[in-house]
């Protein structure tokens, strides 16, 4: 566990000082946070952008069928604190499988909110709590 | 000889509240740390983000602080932030045939406030700089975005060198408006007009007009700094609105600098199926 609770706690109240601070949209307008997923796909593009960082991954549904998933995500500067260093941040690009456990967006769409993300390698990094108290 | 008696006790009093004055003085200015520039005002310069190196900007918001979440749950935090923000007494006062547009701005902010697409803070929304260099005849501002921000990196240039606006009609209105400067005393106040009527004042559906005038007032105390905004619009608001107070730590740290925002990229607002927001 290359994440320590320590990071992990830092990067959730970063992102929930974030949120208050500037506020962007409402997670639950967006997202249902009692619909869990875990998928795992090929990563096909990831986007360092404002005001939330986006992840795309492709994922084979149970029919075999091509599914292409839109995940919502922190910025490089919450990776980082989250123990997902530069070079560790390779494990995020194109034509990698990784496996993400996130939250459905409330719409129906193949897009999610990330709360972490499990490298090649087996190493997993918290991204998202759903606890804002655990910081 | 009792005049000349009465003069010596005057003049003694007098030496003794003077020397009483220097020592309080001296005190102040022993206690004062604050540094000044060679033409003797405050010196602002500095980056006024609260830690060494980070790229994350701590808010100094007091709406912003962090809130215990009733149960642990997400969702109360959203809607706790949601209230603690709407129930701050201190509001603008908008008049009456306005109540309904804030109503309606706030209630659908989630597609109707203009930085969840975007665009710029604009003044004074976007609250005090990060960083700050003073010149003698102008500062300069610098600002990075908060967290999920939007409005990346921007900044303004103030001139301090005593010229006057250009005349209102003149401007073209932008969101930062045409912003001068100069020194009451101690402490700096920026005036700023030539606004367009598209930025907010706050998440609240808080908007305003082309004639506001924004009075901001900043002061340095060691290395503690307090911004204020006074928003007047008397063709929405009923009087004259003194922001909450903002109060910037100096980072400590010689080799901190800023770093560089990310490019905003709105992919959410048309994902968003229900107008709760914070």
């Amino acid at each position: 566990m290359h994440c320590g609770t320590r990071s992990l706690l830092a990067v959730a109240g970063l992102l929930m000082a974030g949120m208050a601070a500037w506020a962007h949209h409402s997670v639950q307008a967006e997202f249902d946070l009692n619909k869990p997923i875990t998928l795992t796909g090929v990563v096909t593009k990831v986007e360092w952008i404002n005001p939330h960082s986006y992840l795309y991954l492709d994922v084979k549904d149970d029919s075999g069928n091509l599914k292409h998933w839109a995940f919502e995500m922190a910025g490089p500067g919450a990776l980082r604190r989250a123990g997902l260093s530069r070079a560790d941040r390779g494990g995020l690009k194109s034509g990698d499988t990784i496996t993400v456990n996130a939250v459905l967006a409330k719409d129906g769409t193949d897009s999610g909110l990330i709360k972490d993300v499990t490298l090649p390698d087996g190493r997993k990094f918290t991204i998202w709590t759903s606890d804002p108290n655990a910081r | 000889m009792k005049q000349r008696c009465i003069n010596c006790c005057l003049s003694c009093v007098l030496a003794v509240l003077a020397l009483c004055l220097c020592s309080a003085r001296a005190t102040a200015q022993g206690n004062q740390t604050t540094p000044r520039t060679a033409d003797g005002h405050p010196d602002l310069s500095g980056l006024w983000i609260g830690r060494a190196g980070a790229n994350f900007v701590p808010s100094d918001d007091p709406l912003a602080a962090n809130l215990a979440s009733r149960d642990a749950t997400l969702l109360n935090f959203e809607r706790d932030n949601a209230i603690m923000r709407r129930a701050d007494p201190n509001k603008p006062l908008y008049k009456p045939e306005f109540w309904e547009k804030v109503q309606k701005l706030d209630q659908n902010g989630n597609t109707e406030d203009p930085s969840f697409g975007c665009m710029p803070g604009g003044v004074p929304r976007m609250g005090p700089p990060a960083k700050i260099v003073q010149t003698p005849k102008e500062l300069i501002f610098l600002y990075v975005s908060p967290a999920a921000g939007g409005w990346g990196d921007t900044y303004r240039v103030i001139p301090t060198d005593g010229r006057s606006h250009t005349p209102l009609d003149d401007l073209d209105g932008t969101w930062k408006g045409e912003s001068l400067g100069h020194w009451e005393g101690d402490t700096l106040v920026i005036d700023t007009i030539g606004f367009n009527d598209t930025s907010w004042l706050d998440i609240t559906g808080y908007f305003h007009g082309e004639n506001m005038h924004v009075i901001e007032r900043m002061h340095r105390d060691g290395d503690t700094l307090t911004w204020q905004a006074t928003v007047e619009d008397p063709d929405v608001l009923i009087k004259s609105w003194t922001m909450n107070a903002r109060t910037l730590k100096r980072n400590p740290d010689p080799k901190a600098v800023l770093a560089e925002s990310l490019p905003c990229v709105e992919r959410d607002l048309s994902h968003l199926v229900t107008k709760e927001h914070h």
